[in-house]
């Protein structure tokens, strides 16, 4: 069953039977609806790039919103040039890229440990750890802050209103689904695999390390793919717990900074939205193979 | 493949029952310490604020006195809660069945062209998926604005008057849901696109054969293959969609009056705005039980799952 | 060790400041003045306002040497809000934070009382309004100092061409820049009437009924008119009487000839809606006239900012009054009560308000005839009654007089906004003002 769901398969439909005019007529209209899907879908985003290259007067001139007249990279220059949002995308980077590695460490060894190496208790900690899904960010946050008092009374380190402190709380977000993708890979590894190796004389760590990371590649891209990007979207933590601007990150930072509740500046909030949803954007249209394969890794094993 | 390795096993066992005993002792307690980080993490970062925030749902406004359930007593008294709590549902349920509903005809579309474009469709329809709702939502915000609105200067030229999208009651809750189909459709679009192409083509060669229409395919051989994977999707899905908190924050803070509150913003205002914390918590913690009735049923299939590995 | 340099940075700013910080480091006199600290100031919507503030502060920094770090926190979508909420329940953070109207009451018990202050800048700078007295002085002690930065009034800003045009009204002569107002007749029919031509006209007034604050703010003041008030001083449910039926007949009526979207607006709605052209009123502090004059000149050409109509109770105005204010849990009292004193003298506020474009509003009477007011263009004049010179209007706040917990749930739910809504939708009077009694009733929680 595994084998065949496995996402990315090529459709084996062109190979059969000839084409005929039912089938083509089939085809175009196909064509014609996910032209118009696309549209529906892309138009957002399509119009951020619009606006990000109007000034500000245009933007607020009674004309086609649809089309730039006076096409400018002021907006860019403006956003780049500043220094605040240059620290945004750093401690972006940063809070990402550590959650990712932190986020991969403990899912990959944890699943390991719940796929092949049942425990006393494995089999309710793997569901319990989907269930932490069931628990909003909103119901949270403030125990958190109390917590963080908590820790600060008594050891004096302070959590508040440092990027740092992202990450230690994003993976709450990215370890649940990572260990569940990683789960569903390493299950479908054949048991002699592992045995062999064991009989062989390593030890557990080396099994894993030598022979389920290898195997596993796929899914542990897909998994890093998914942290990162479930890292860099996120809104809600980052919003209560940074406030400093040297200590935002990119979302909470365009939103912060660029939005003006009385005074809009929409030409500039457009170009830092599309620059903070570049780099998803980026690495998903590299590895979009491996992104869809993790996306679609935990359902289709069912 | 499993069954066939396993007498080998067995075999293996016996030989060495004494030193395989030793193994599996230590087997589970390394088990055991390669999941604690994980259960360090869950433990203390969610499941102990989890319990922390049930506990403050049942302080008094000022937070000094023990008042057990008398939070939930009187929010069940509050009209707008029970707007709060219809919104919600109609929020995350017509949300949730446009997006698989979209989803799986699209799907259908892209599994329908030839494989060698179909990399490329699926690219593009997922970006929306792509890219950080926050970012995306602010996108909508401005096509949406009222003085502004890209939408309207469109429907215009059709003669239609300005619709105030984010302005009247039945609008802002169609604005609101179209931004969250908008963003989660392509979820849905590929997880059935992955399913779709799960299904054994000779099934629906033998529809063929049998004269099938092409709802019936659809009826008898798709729908049926697929139902594991929609059941999932739609309640993963639902889950994220009842917790949702970026787009309505964004989008309309709430507001027409109440009209496009959720469990999650309604909670957030009364916690934090209103300074209402307990409050604001009890709001929050309403939504657990009625997405644990979702996860129930998520909750078997992944046993099944489990069963079969 | 990397990080925490550029942390210090937005502080210490050019390497000038830099270099003296460095040196003033070992120097450190006294071990009260000295030391660090951390202020959390509202980010600032017009462009460089933030500049005097910082340059401020940096002063005061170098002259007691202390080290301080500065963070500019909006309130867009609430972060300040939220920011004040984390701080008091980690008790820890900033060590002044920039708090505005009814969050110096709900904050009380956790803030440090100024009266000390209080009593020295009264003296020099004149009585405060009876608004700003209600919202920081909570059972008889300060809590906070009303900052020039932030606070506002939300008086309206029309379009001078267009309301001659539509209504017939020459905005100008009633506000002539330069002297008393002569407003008699500038009253709630007249109002009406012009709101009806102009919406005619194809200009309708941008007033917003959502609920945010300026939608409240401009409610409210129309509610003070009309004298209608919904809880008491003493926090009993008033709001069946006359004067709020009044009031919202009002608002019924004026909704017709506004947008038909009102009711989701946002802060920024009104602004927009001016800047566009669209618009002949709102009512705003000057932030949106300043943004006209960046992005669309001719509209700023136009704009004039003056009072509000009197109705059968008065002459009321929006005042919205930021303040800073001191955490109890500072390690750092006295350097911050000594950074505020400095943060409130008249020339201080003067520098704040100049690099506000004149936005910014000293709650001081003695500071409201600063230049900039009068030299403010285009059009000459055109900011010359928006701080109240004359005392034309009495300044007030929606909600009030009723118990701060009570009246800052009104205000934050926008009860009075979702009210005059309810009703223009068609609701019966008597069943939404039901509605509102057991909405506010919901509000006598502790």
């Amino acid at each position: 069953m595994a084998d065949i769901a496995v996402a990315g398969t090529p459709g084996r439909r062109g190979a059969y039977g000839s084409i005929s005019r039912d089938r083509r007529w089939a085809m175009r209209w196909s064509y014609f609806f996910l032209a118009l899907f696309a549209i529906f879908f892309l138009m957002p985003p399509f119009y951020m790039l619009i606006t990000s290259l109007k000034s500000s007067a245009e933007i607020s001139a009674a004309q086609n919103p649809w089309w730039v007249f006076g096409p400018t990279l002021e907006n860019y220059v403006a956003l780049l040039g500043k220094n605040e949002f240059l620290i945004f995308f750093r401690n972006s980077a940063l809070v990402s890229i550590c959650v990712v590695t932190i986020t991969m460490l403990i899912s990959v060894t944890a699943a390991f440990a719940l796929a092949r190496m049942k425990f006393w208790g494995s089999a309710t900690l793997a569901t319990g750890v989907f269930l932490t899904y069931l628990i909003p960010d909103t119901l949270l946050f403030i125990p958190l802050f109390k917590m963080f008092a908590f820790v600060r009374d008594t050891t004096g380190i302070e959590l508040m209103n440092h990027w740092w402190t992202l990450i230690i709380i994003y993976p709450t977000l990215t370890v649940p689904f990572a260990t569940w993708i990683m789960i569903g890979y390493f299950a479908s590894i054949p048991k002699e695999l592992d045995e062999a190796a064991l009989i062989d004389g390593a030890s557990w760590m080396q099994t894993l390390t030598k022979i389920f990371i290898p195997v596993a590649l796929p899914g542990i891209i897909a998994a890093t793919i998914f942290s990162f990007t479930v890292s860099w979207a996120q809104f809600l933590y980052p919003m209560a717990f940074t406030t400093s601007t040297n200590e935002l990150v990119l979302p909470v930072g365009i939103v912060t900074t660029l939005i003006k509740g009385d005074v809009f500046n929409w030409g500039q909030i457009m170009t830092g939205a599309l620059l903070g949803a570049a780099p998803p954007l980026i690495i998903y249209a590299f590895l979009m193979d491996y992104y869809i394969a993790g996306l679609t890794a935990g359902a289709t094993k069912g | 493949m499993a069954d066939i390795a396993a007498p080998n096993a067995a075999v293996l066992a016996g030989d060495r029952r004494t030193g395989l005993h030793k193994l599996m002792q230590r087997k589970s307690t390394i088990a055991f310490l390669m999941a604690l980080p994980l259960i360090l993490l869950i433990g203390i970062l969610v499941l102990y604020p989890a319990c922390y925030a049930i506990w403050l749902a049942m302080l008094n406004k000022s937070m000094t006195k023990f008042v057990g359930l008398g939070n939930f007593q009187f929010l069940f008294k509050r009209d707008t809660f029970w707007d709060v709590v219809f919104q919600s549902c109609l929020f995350a349920i017509t949300a949730v069945i446009f997006k698989a509903i979209i989803g799986f005809v699209v799907a259908h579309f892209v599994h329908n062209i030839p494989s060698k474009g179909q990399r490329k469709w699926r690219g593009m329809l997922l970006v929306p998926w792509v890219i950080p709702p926050a970012m995306s939502t602010l996108a909508w915000l401005w096509l949406f604005d009222p003085a502004y609105s890209a939408f309207n200067w469109i429907l215009a030229h059709f003669g239609i008057g300005p619709v105030p999208w984010l302005g009247e009651t039945g609008w802002a809750r169609f604005s609101v849901i179209l931004v969250n189909i908008w963003a989660g459709a392509p979820f849905f679009m590929i997880m059935y696109l992955a399913a779709l192409k799960s299904v054994p083509e000779q099934l629906y060669e033998a529809a063929a054969i049998d004269g099938a229409a092409w709802w019936q395919r659809i009826w008898y051989v798709t729908l049926p293959m697929m139902r594991n994977i929609i059941a999932i999707t739609a309640l993963f899905s639902l889950i994220v969609t009842f917790a949702n908190f970026d787009i309505v924050r964004v989008l309309t803070n709430g507001g027409p009056l109440t009209s496009t509150q959720l469990f999650g913003t309604w909670g957030f205002k009364l916690g934090i705005e209103s300074g209402d914390i307990p409050l604001g918590s009890c709001v929050v913690l309403f939504m657990v039980p009625i997405l644990a009735v979702a996860a129930s049923v998520i909750l078997r299939d992944i046993n099944k799952r489990g069963s079969e590995v | 060790m990397g990080f925490k340099k550029v942390s210090r940075r937005r502080f210490v700013g050019g390497t000038a400041a830099l270099s003296s910080v460095m040196v003033a480091a070992p120097f450190v006199r006294g071990a009260y003045a000295a030391g660090k600290l951390s202020v959390g100031f509202w980010d600032h919507w017009v462009p460089g306002a933030n500049g005097a503030t910082e340059k401020l502060v940096k002063e005061w920094a170098e002259k007691e040497k202390v080290e301080v770090q500065i963070d500019f926190i909006t309130s867009n979508g609430n972060k300040l809000l939220l920011t004040t909420a984390a701080e008091s329940q980690a008790k820890s953070g900033h060590d002044i934070l920039a708090i505005n109207t009814w969050l110096p009451a709900r904050y009380a018990e956790q803030l440090v009382p100024v009266d000390d202050l209080m009593t020295q800048l009264i003296k020099d700078n004149g009585k405060v309004n009876d608004t700003v007295e209600y919202l920081g002085k909570i059972n008889g002690k300060w809590v906070a100092v009303p900052a020039t930065v932030g606070s506002q009034i939300k008086g309206p800003c029309s379009r001078i061409d267009l309301l001659k045009k539509h209504a017939n009204i020459d905005i100008q002569a009633m506000y002539p820049a330069g002297s008393p107002p002569k407003a008699d007749d500038w009253n709630l029919d007249l109002f009406m009437k012009a709101a009806e031509a102009c919406h005619k006209g194809g200009n309708p007034f941008g007033i917003g009924l959502g609920t945010t604050s300026d939608n409240v703010d401009s409610i409210g003041a129309f509610f003070h008119a009309f004298g209608a008030v919904l809880v008491d001083a003493k926090g009993e449910i008033v709001l069946k009487n006359d004067q709020v039926r009044q009031a919202l007949d009002f608002y019924k009526k004026l909704m017709q000839f506004l947008p038909p979207d009102v009711a989701a607006w946002d802060d920024a709605s009104n602004n927009k809606f001016l800047v566009s052209g669209q618009g002949a009123m709102i009512m705003n502090p000057p932030s949106a006239w300043a943004v006209a004059k960046r992005d669309a000149p001719k509209v700023a050409e136009q704009c004039w900012t003056h009072g509000f109509p009197v109705g059968p109770k008065g002459r009321f105005a929006p005042f919205l009054p930021y303040f800073w204010s001191i955490w109890n849990f500072s390690k750092n009292q006295s350097a911050a009560k000594s950074l505020l004193m400095y943060l409130s003298s008249a020339s201080a506020a003067e520098q704040m308000t100049n690099a506000s474009g004149g936005y910014d509003l000293p709650s001081f009477e003695k500071l409201t005839t600063f230049k900039v007011w009068a030299e403010a263009e285009p059009p000459k004049g055109t900011l010359y009654h928006y701080p109240n010179p004359y005392n034309h209007q009495t300044l007030s706040v929606a909600a009030a007089p009723a118990p701060h917990k009570i009246a800052e749930q009104i205000y934050n739910q926008g009860i009075q906004t979702q009210m005059a809504v309810r009703y223009f939708k068609g609701e019966p009077l008597e069943k939404t003002l039901d509605w509102a009694s057991n909405e506010i009733e919901g509000f006598m929680r502790n």
